[in-house]
């Protein structure tokens, strides 16, 4: 591959890791801390680049480095640019939390977190709820009316409201269920909502793979939010 | 791996001036046809399986990307400003005694195992020797403190799992590099990996800097996503919902947590999580599984074949899954 062309390949790449991080795409892939880092590389592979680009007008010819046994491999870099620009892959849904063994029990070695906050309705991470059903043997949550927020998804003839959580990026997403009973919204699956509604006490077992119930007083479809993943 | 670039390139200047079908021609056409059918692209990926994939995998790329370019870089800055004497001064002269200091300063690296092959292969380029070098790429991507930490929270009621993946990986990496002392042959490693860098006369030592980090990167890019693709497919493809029911059997976990250590490929600062996650099995297997991944795995395969060449990586990755296995059960046998 000629040296121009890998240079027009590398600005394509920083371009596309400087789009998502601009555009806040990066949300679908990776977990938030890693924009600072997203920028730099992008940054620097532009910068790369263009310092070759220019040396090369400067001498008004290709450095020939003595060294351009660059393989066919380097083409590969142009699918994630593609893949970026024109396809932009959507954040992962239902099909994770379909294909994904259970996860809610991971909850059950974090710290306990600290008292819930006043109020008539209190929003909770998914993280916070699961790991307070899972964990917290006390029943803080027992009788508090609570606001959850996440995609919907039926397996078996139940329906859940899920939601991932990433380390690090999507590739190790992780599936958060509560099982929906009650006033059980009849939405599409992968429908982004907020459910307003009671823990059943004691329902998370190691039976059911820490999956708790929930009993539904309200339900509101929402638009998917900036950050699909927990983390 | 091909040579078509110096062929193409020497063409060019023997022949008469014509017109001729380059790679940026090439570039060209693909961009185009790309931006025709984009729709038409769009659509054949409207596929649950197909849109996980795809995720997943510009996921993988985009992780790895600033760990890729962080290693690029002090690669070059080791190129431009580090002399070949500095970095054997720094190190025991014995081989077999510098395999264990190799493996604690990669300590100091902290990043996931895309920073460490470019800078593994331009340590040998600058004459630090191969069995050092292997020691420092197998170790730096797992015992450096970001992901000792990310392991401390993942298992926050287990700490032994800290200690128990500190000293399995450090055991494996120092194995490898004693075992390449020992067994390693020089031939095995691709002509170009060990090249060393012309003396640039009147070149400064920012365009040497400059100059080694684009030429790795280009380098190491394609084989990265190379890596990122079989990852996606593989973590979208293969049903991981069974693993849950060999729960009894210890030496069948200890083999497939092995195996899907390989084939997710997973940043070695979030293995942990999903080990983990693994809540059916035992502590050893998903031992395993953490002292294998930053060691052996579809993406680390892929950049050291193109680091290091093909005859070398498809010796050198299955030694290291053995070794690794066989380190992280005996050091989970001790200490779990």
């Amino acid at each position: 591959m000629r040296r121009e062309t890998q240079n027009i390949l590398l600005v394509l790449l920083g371009g596309a890791l400087l789009k998502i991080s601009f555009s806040g795409l990066y949300l679908r892939y990776v977990q938030k801390g890693l924009l600072p880092l997203l920028i730099a590389a992008g940054a620097i592979m532009i910068g790369l680049a263009l310092f070759a680009i220019i040396r090369d007008i400067r001498r008004g010819k290709a450095v020939d480095d003595g060294h351009s046994h660059s393989s066919r491999s380097t083409w590969l870099m142009l699918l994630p640019v593609l893949a970026v620009f024109l396809i932009s892959p959507p954040a992962l849904g239902g099909e994770v939390v379909s294909s994904s063994v259970d996860t809610n029990q991971t909850q059950r070695s974090r710290n306990l977190l600290g008292d819930l906050p006043s109020g008539e309705v209190i929003p909770l991470s998914m993280t916070e709820f699961v790991t307070r059903t899972a964990w917290d043997e006390s029943g803080t949550l027992d009788n508090r009316r609570v606001k959850l927020t996440g995609f919907l998804a039926r397996a078996e003839g139940d329906t859940f409201v899920a939601r991932l959580a990433i380390a690090c990026c999507a590739a190790d997403a992780r599936p958060l269920k509560v099982k929906l009973v009650g006033d059980v919204p009849a939405l599409p699956n992968e429908q982004w909502v907020e459910v307003t509604g009671k823990v059943v006490p004691k329902s998370a077992s190691e039976k059911n793979s820490w999956v708790p119930s929930f009993t539904v007083e309200s339900t509101t479809p929402v638009a998917q939010p900036v950050e699909p993943y927990e983390s | 791996m091909t040579i078509t670039g110096e062929i193409r390139s020497s063409k060019r200047r023997s022949g008469p001036p014509r017109l001729k079908i380059t790679s940026l021609e090439v570039l060209c056409g693909i961009l185009v046809l790309a931006l025709l059918f984009q729709s038409r692209l769009v659509d054949l990926l409207d596929v649950p399986k197909l849109r996980t994939a795809s995720t997943v995998f510009v996921a993988i790329c985009v992780q790895a990307m600033p760990f890729l370019v962080l290693g690029v870089l002090i690669s070059g800055a080791i190129a431009a400003f580090v002399p070949a004497s500095a970095l054997r001064k720094l190190l025991p002269s014995k081989t077999a005694l510098a395999v264990p200091v190799a493996g604690v300063a990669g300590v100091a690296l902290p990043g996931c195992e895309c920073a460490s092959v470019p800078v593994a292969r331009r340590l040998m380029q600058q004459g630090v020797a191969p069995a050092v070098a292997l020691t420092f790429l197998l170790a730096a991507p797992a015992v450096n403190p970001i992901v000792l930490v990310a392991t401390a929270v993942a298992f926050n009621d287990t700490p032994m799992m800290v200690v128990a993946r500190f000293v399995g990986s450090l055991l494996t990496a120092m194995v490898m590099g004693w075992l390449w002392v020992r067994f390693g042959k020089m031939e095995w490693i691709a002509e170009r990996a060990l090249a060393r860098l012309h003396d640039h006369d009147g070149t400064s030592r920012w365009a040497v800097f400059a100059e080694s980090a684009r030429h790795d990167l280009v380098d190491a890019g394609g084989f990265l996503v190379l890596g990122g693709l079989f990852a996606a497919t593989f973590k979208t493809f293969i049903p991981v919902a069974w693993m849950q029911t060999i729960s009894g059997q210890i030496v069948l976990g200890v083999l497939v947590m092995a195996f899907l250590a390989v084939i997710l490929a997973l940043c070695s600062e979030a293995d942990a999580f999903v080990a983990v996650a693994f809540s059916a099995l035992p502590l050893l297997p998903r031992l395993v599984f953490l002292v294998v991944g930053p060691a052996v795995d579809v993406k680390l395969i892929a950049l050291q074949a193109g680091a290091f060449g093909k005859s070398f990586a498809f010796r050198f990755a299955p030694a290291t899954f053995v070794v690794a296995i066989l380190c992280a059960v005996a050091t989970g046998v001790v200490l779990l």
